[in-house]
């Protein structure tokens, strides 16, 4: 009996190495069937980034064509994600897990982490009776079914169709919230809050570049609105009022209708529901910063004023984005109150269209804060600066008959209260400013009047006589009276 | 996939599609899809969302049936008989005099604001041609009527409301709807100046502000037609003087809000208009007034305003002339009164008009040693009267 199993140890009885050899086949064919049918599948469980071949399919471009792609994703693999997307969101409302839900409506700003029912959606295409099979997963079908259909759209970058599935989920949602005792899931609001906006936004840049009329943003201007009269009242759910009142304002910015913001400022501030010490800081920011924005806007500098500085007091440290921001508008206003800022800070925060307005304002030099209004004319019309800026001009005015006083006291103390009108003028046509007698009686008129300057004029003798005590006052942080 | 909302089909339903951006002049465009041709009157009724023209709606943006007319007359005949029935006829409509009876050629349609879109037919909507004509005879009217004007602008005021009435609910959004809200903004410019002359009449305050009011909606819906035929950076013809109209009744202390302010409303401009001569003119004599530098504002406004321009801001010059002579009287020297003669050339106006401002305003005159009238200054009585101000027109010199 020859053979290498004989050649070593006692001998072996023939029938078990006949068993050994058939066991050994019988695995070694199990493993290649395993190894067959599991080749279909991703190698991972977790949520698979998709190859470039499906994202340059699916990004909106042809609708027609089949995602060859999708196909190795299997039926059941498929089925299984859409089940667990399902059954987290039905966990989390049941344990009240506000995070895992938000996580879960988190469309556009998460998607990283939805893409894998995304793409089973699209494989496993008959989601909605998947939904109202299962008892638990009914209950929530006014939810559900529009957010799997949202998931779908979004996925294959149709965002005007994944807004409209998106509203109509987020008006159910909204209805459950309202039925709802505490306001355990007011982060799942806030993600809604957020998550219209963001959606409409795509959506309309999408209609828009197809020529259609771009009408989304408005709808979600209406919701918002809903949200925010769920959340007004008494109750704990008051806290989320201001957050969803910034989205409105964002998105009432966005559309140009800015006179909207009015009534929902009133509903925050005047109907005396909040009190706005019981939100939270990040919130109040943000609000600060818009109504302050609309304060400028309307030239009340004293509560812009206000309201501005207290968004950048209060404004995290490591947000020099949203500080920037914030001084954009606030060194207009302070510049309209006489408070010039230092040169390192226009720097620090890159707001160098400022510098030469500084300028003129510290030397008198008119020229140069006409020539800065002109060179940065476009960005200042943008935010809506450029009249303040424009009436920076009185203040321009006073600096220089400042300094014309100034040198005249050097000169000749006695006399240094009389300002001929014709001093001004040559120093005008110095400044290359084409101006007349007639013009600067009526610049020195306009500063008297309004305070700037101190004293009368002799028209006359076509002399400005000045009050030998101070007689150009500082605006020490009030607006010129007007 | 879905389509936005589950609408039951309709007949002659489709969804409809954006304006083509550059619409031939020969057929009028409409908001409506390309695949249709034909366009029977029964049929013709369509859904759509965002209406552009509608000036009376602000925020939302509800589902709005547009349909297209089939009135021959100025006025629909069912109107016709019903207001010769109800005697309610002006007295432009009024055959021979006679307050009961009417013709197709006199009566014009009224405006009427009750009515919805489902209630309404297509015979009692006016066609493109029948406006254009019904607002040829209004025009007319107003340069040969005799009748006094605040009679004729009632009318006028009136009619043209209904003929944009008629615009917006056929959606016409073509060239020859911008040349009519154009006719209608002259209109109400000249109007704004022929009844603010005659200021010494009570009512006619609400009614100028009236007029301003509708000034500005023909002025909105005509800004969103020019939007809508923008294209590249082109201008209309005349599209930068009429945005410079916007800015110009800024200067008006007392004019209608529009919603926002002249900043935001800037921000919403393209550059080529916000660089046009007209908006640079009409800005800078916004920053002229604001500033009080009155010498250049006159100078300016004389050398630079078009007509229409002229009398939009004539009848805020009254105003802005009554500052300046609070500024002179502010800050002048107590012991030498301000020659009204210098003050009269600075703010172009003659010198008996400046006088009768000072005194409106509660300021007395005084003449010199040489017989000139003069301002004595640092006077206490200085305000501006309820009634509001004579208007007087730029003097040139």
């Amino acid at each position: 009996m020859p053979g290498p199993v004989t050649a070593w140890g006692p001998s072996i009885p023939r029938w078990f190495t006949w068993l050994l050899r058939l066991l050994f086949l019988l695995v070694a064919f199990l493993i290649s069937v395993v190894t067959f049918f599991f080749r279909r599948l991703p190698v991972s469980h977790r949520s698979l980034p998709p190859s470039s071949s499906i994202r340059e399919r699916s990004l909106g471009q042809s609708r027609q064509e089949p995602f060859p792609a999708m196909a190795y994703l299997s039926m059941g693999e498929a089925h299984r994600r859409i089940t667990d997307y399902l059954s987290r969101f039905c966990d989390a409302v049941s344990s009240q897990d506000a995070a895992t839900l938000s996580a879960l409506l988190a469309i556009s700003s998460n998607f990283a982490s939805l893409q894998a029912p995304a793409d089973a959606l699209n494989v496993f295409q008959d989601s909605n009776q998947l939904v109202n099979q299962v008892e638990r997963y009914a209950q929530f079908a006014e939810i559900l079914s529009p957010l799997l259909r949202c998931l779908q759209s979004y996925r294959l970058g149709r965002y005007s169709d994944a807004y409209v599935a998106f509203e109509k989920a987020a008006n159910a949602f909204l209805q459950e919230f309202r039925n709802w005792e505490t306001a355990w899931a007011m982060e799942a609001v806030y993600i809604l809050a957020l998550e219209i906006r963001l959606l409409a936004e795509k959506a309309d840049r999408e209609l828009s570049s197809s020529g259609k009329n771009t009408e989304k943003l408005q709808g979600a201007g209406s919701f918002l609105m809903k949200i925010f009269g769920a959340l007004a009242g008494k109750g704990p759910k008051r806290v989320g009022a201001l957050y969803v009142a910034c989205q409105l304002f964002k998105v009432y910015f966005k559309l140009g209708t800015v006179h909207l913001c009015r009534s929902v400022i009133r509903s925050i501030e005047t109907a005396r529901l909040f009190d706005l010490d019981e939100f939270p800081v990040k919130d109040k920011v943000t609000y600060m910063y818009y109504t302050g924005r609309l304060e400028v806007y309307n030239e009340n500098f004293t509560v812009a004023d206000q309201k501005l500085t207290y968004a950048l007091m209060h404004c995290s440290p490591n947000k020099e984005a949203n500080k920037r921001m914030i001084l954009k508008y606030l060194i207009p206003v302070k510049l309209s109150i006489g408070i010039l800022p230092k040169q390192w800070l226009l720097e620090k925060y890159n707001l160098m269209e400022y510098n030469e307005v500084v300028k003129a304002l510290k030397t008198g030099d008119l020229r140069l804060l006409r020539r800065a209004l002109r060179e940065h004319e476009d960005r200042f019309l943008r935010s809506g600066v450029y009249l303040v800026l424009e009436k920076l001009e009185l203040q321009v005015y006073q600096r220089l008959m400042k300094k014309i006083y100034v040198l005249q006291k050097q000169k000749d103390p006695s006399k240094a209260h009389q300002l001929k009108i014709e001093t001004a003028v040559k120093a005008l046509n110095w400044l290359g400013m084409d101006m007349d007698m007639d013009e600067a009686e009526c610049i020195m008129a306009i500063l008297i009047f309004k305070n700037l300057t101190k004293g009368y004029i002799s028209h006359k003798n076509k002399v400005v006589v000045l009050s030998k005590q101070d007689p150009f006052p500082k605006l020490n942080g009030k607006p010129v009276s007007s | 996939m879905d389509r936005e909302t589950n609408r039951p089909k309709k007949l002659g339903f489709r969804p409809s599609k954006a304006p083509n951006p550059s619409p031939s002049s020969s057929s009028p465009v409409r908001l409506r899809p390309r695949e249709e041709t034909k366009r029977d009157s029964t049929s013709s009724i369509h859904e759509r969302r965002n209406p552009v023209l509608d000036e009376d709606e602000e925020t939302g943006s509800p589902i709005f049936s547009y349909l297209v007319g089939t009135c021959p007359d100025m006025c629909p005949a069912k109107e016709r008989q019903q207001r010769e029935r109800l005697r309610d006829l002006s007295v432009f409509e009024r055959l021979h005099g006679d307050p009961s009876r009417t013709s197709s050629k006199l009566a014009v349609k009224k405006f009427c604001r009750t009515m919805s879109n489902a209630e309404l037919q297509e015979v009692e909507i006016r066609p493109l041609p029948v406006l254009r004509s019904t607002l040829k005879y209004l025009m007319n009217l107003v340069d040969t009527s005799d009748q006094p004007f605040e009679v004729v602008h009632d009318f006028v005021f009136d009619r043209t409301r209904s003929i944009r009435q008629d615009l917006t609910r056929q959606n016409i959004l073509d060239d020859e709807a911008i040349c009519m809200y154009e006719e209608m903004v002259k209109f109400h410019i000249e109007s704004h100046k022929k009844l603010a002359m005659c200021y010494t009449k009570t009512d006619l305050a609400s009614l100028c502000y009236l007029n301003t009011e509708q000034l500005m909606k023909c002025l909105a819906t005509l800004f969103k037609l020019f939007d809508i035929h923008r294209r590249s950076s082109s201008l209309y013809k005349n599209e930068a003087e009429f945005y410079s109209f916007y800015v110009l009744l800024h200067l008006g202390g007392k004019i209608p809000q529009m919603g926002s302010s002249l900043s935001l409303w800037y921000r919403k401009l393209t550059l080529s208009i916000l660089q046009s001569n007209e908006m640079r003119f009409s800005m800078t004599l916004i920053r002229y007034s604001q500033l009080g530098n009155f010498k250049r504002f006159f100078t300016r406004l004389e050398a630079e305003a078009s007509d229409l321009q002229l009398c939009l801001v004539e009848p805020f010059l009254s105003e802005i002339r009554a500052r300046a002579i609070s500024y002179v009287n502010h800050s002048g020297y107590k012991l030498q009164p301000y020659p009204l003669k210098h003050l009269s050339d600075v703010l172009r106006i003659k010198e008996s008009e400046l006088e009768e401002l000072c005194h409106v305003c509660g300021l007395e005159t005084t003449m010199d040693e040489a017989g000139m009238k003069t301002l004595p200054v640092k006077q206490t009585s200085f305000s501006l009267p309820k009634l509001g101000l004579p208007v007087h027109s730029l003097s040139t010199f």
